[in-house]
């Protein structure tokens, strides 16, 4: 395995930009129309955070643990793996991010005490908003297919951005932070690297 | 007047190419015409079988998963490879869809018995390689690959025993070993002196000319026929061309644009057999097939196209 230390992370991005963008494309075509569960999954998660009720952290991880698991198998295993060949590690890793959410947020309950820090709120509820309202816009804004939005639930970028956001809304666990982090640092070196 | 004076020189410097192919050992066999309607090609030292000096990469550009739209492109960028000439395609299995974008493109274009092709073994399970360039031959749909390459130096050792035997059974035709970006130049060139390759295939271009110093010339030396990979550099020499003016002495070697001046200059070092440029562009692949006709730089023109494009980057 020695040879891999020759390989740098651009060696592995062997598809072009608009191949890449293109699998968003055929992706939400695919799907359509599992983008209205996913708009009903964000208004549960912003009602939940606004009302705070008791079930509010239950159900938010849960709507989580069900975003990561699906998007680790319909678009990481099941396209991006046909063009990007470590693909199938990303899944894994967020089948990994499912079941710590699972196990901190869904059976510990763990996702139950909001932060004090009004910053925290502020940065939380605001990366919130981007994800929800502004980054399915981003295609459009940039002069792509608006056929190619990333929604939270179904794509990965902003799966991990809002579970970042809740986290920082939420007294959370350091673990669950790692693997958004994580996949935020792989997706921006992709995104550079094409 | 002029255009005497052009024809004359361009004639000129097509027997200087001629000639200078002459000088490498029998290396070169360029097929030069008087005009620009003959392909260049130049022979498998170890087989004597001419080949295109331009073939086609896949890496980055066939990679398009199952993209009906994406594979269609691909088919189209492919004939008008193959209508310009083009033989040689190469890919691996490192390049995600790509082989089976190609196996796509040649059954559509009905070219499965015209392509030299290409491929590369690469795992590090050296117990897998057979296995692997199988699935890789259904991927393409052909009854066999004519050049089967250890990938990047991977198991080279292993790998190149299976490729060995495979050839002796009739398998595959040649063989050949890769690396790329300038990677490992020390651990390539000593598999060079000592393994019975038909190919190498490395990195190669105007700016980076590190492979002159000891790969092209032992390559030479050897007898085996060398592809050469990223000739413009992924494409960023391009970028940083883009823009800039082709100098008016790029008309007595044939180029009307940056990537034939880039491709000549490559394919008319006299140890190379080839380059294969990737790209999913019609008009590209257009612009780089017309490298494969004309005239060819002698060593004078081919420094002063280094002085011109250093002095402009």
């Amino acid at each position: 395995m020695g040879e891999m230390t020759s390989y740098r992370l651009s060696d592995f991005i062997l598809f072009s930009q608009a191949t890449y963008f293109r699998q968003f494309e055929l992706y939400n075509q695919a799907i359509w129309p599992l983008h209205l569960v996913a708009i009903l999954f964000s208004c549960v998660i912003i009602f939940a955070l606004w009302k705070k009720p008791a079930w509010a952290g239950r159900i938010i991880a849960g709507l989580l643990v069900v975003s990561w698991c699906w998007v680790a198998w319909a678009f990481l295993y099941e396209r991006f793996y046909k063009i990007h060949l470590v693909a199938n590690w990303y899944a894994m890793g967020f089948i990994l991010q499912a079941g710590l959410l699972t196990w901190y947020g869904v059976i510990k309950n763990q996702l139950n005490t909001f932060v004090t820090s009004q910053s925290k709120t502020f940065i939380g509820s605001g990366l919130l908003f981007i994800t929800f309202i502004l980054y399915p816009l981003i295609p459009f804004m940039s002069g792509r297919s608006w056929l190619q939005f990333e929604m939270f639930s179904l794509a990965p970028d902003p799966t991990a951005l809002a579970t970042l956001a809740i986290l920082f809304i939420y007294k959370s666990p350091k673990l669950l932070y790692v693997v958004p982090l994580i996949w935020v640092l792989i997706s921006g070196v992709t995104l550079l690297s094409m | 007047m002029k255009n005497q004076y052009n024809q004359s020189r361009r004639r000129f410097m097509q027997f200087l190419a001629l000639g200078m192919s002459g000088s490498v050992g029998g290396l070169f066999n360029p097929r030069f015409s008087q005009a620009n309607s003959t392909l260049i090609s130049k022979p498998i030292p170890s087989s004597n079988e001419p080949i295109p000096v331009i073939g086609l990469g896949s890496s980055r550009t066939f990679n398009v998963g199952d993209d009906p739209v994406a594979l269609d492109n691909v088919a189209k960028v492919m004939q008008h490879f193959f209508n310009a000439g083009g033989r040689m395609i190469d890919s691996s299995p490192m390049y995600g869809s790509s082989q089976p974008a190609i196996g796509y493109g040649l059954n559509k274009i009905a070219k499965t018995k015209d392509v030299f092709a290409v491929d590369k073994v690469w795992t590090w399970d050296a117990e897998m390689g057979t296995e692997q360039m199988e699935q890789s031959r259904q991927y393409w749909n052909i009854d066999a690959f004519d050049l089967m390459q250890v990938h990047n130096l991977v198991e080279w050792e292993h790998h190149l025993e299976t490729l060995y035997e495979m050839k002796q059974q009739g398998k595959i035709r040649y063989v050949g070993i890769t690396t790329s970006h300038g990677r490992r130049h020390d651990e390539l060139e000593d598999i060079m002196k000592t393994e019975p390759l038909d190919f190498v295939q490395f990195s190669y271009n105007i700016v980076d000319r590190e492979a002159e110093r000891r790969l092209l010339t032992l390559a030479k030396k050897r007898g085996i026929a060398v592809i050469i990979n990223r000739p413009f550099q992924r494409g960023d020499l391009i970028d940083e061309l883009e823009g800039k003016p082709l100098p008016k002495w790029a008309k007595d070697i044939d180029c009307k644009n940056w990537p034939q001046f880039l491709l000549k200059f490559v394919v008319s070092h006299p140890a190379v057999t080839c380059a294969i440029p990737a790209t999913s562009q019609l008009e590209h692949v257009k612009e780089n097939m017309a490298a494969c006709y004309g005239a060819l730089p002698d060593k004078a023109m081919r420094t002063r196209m280094i002085d011109y494009v250093e002095k402009i980057i």
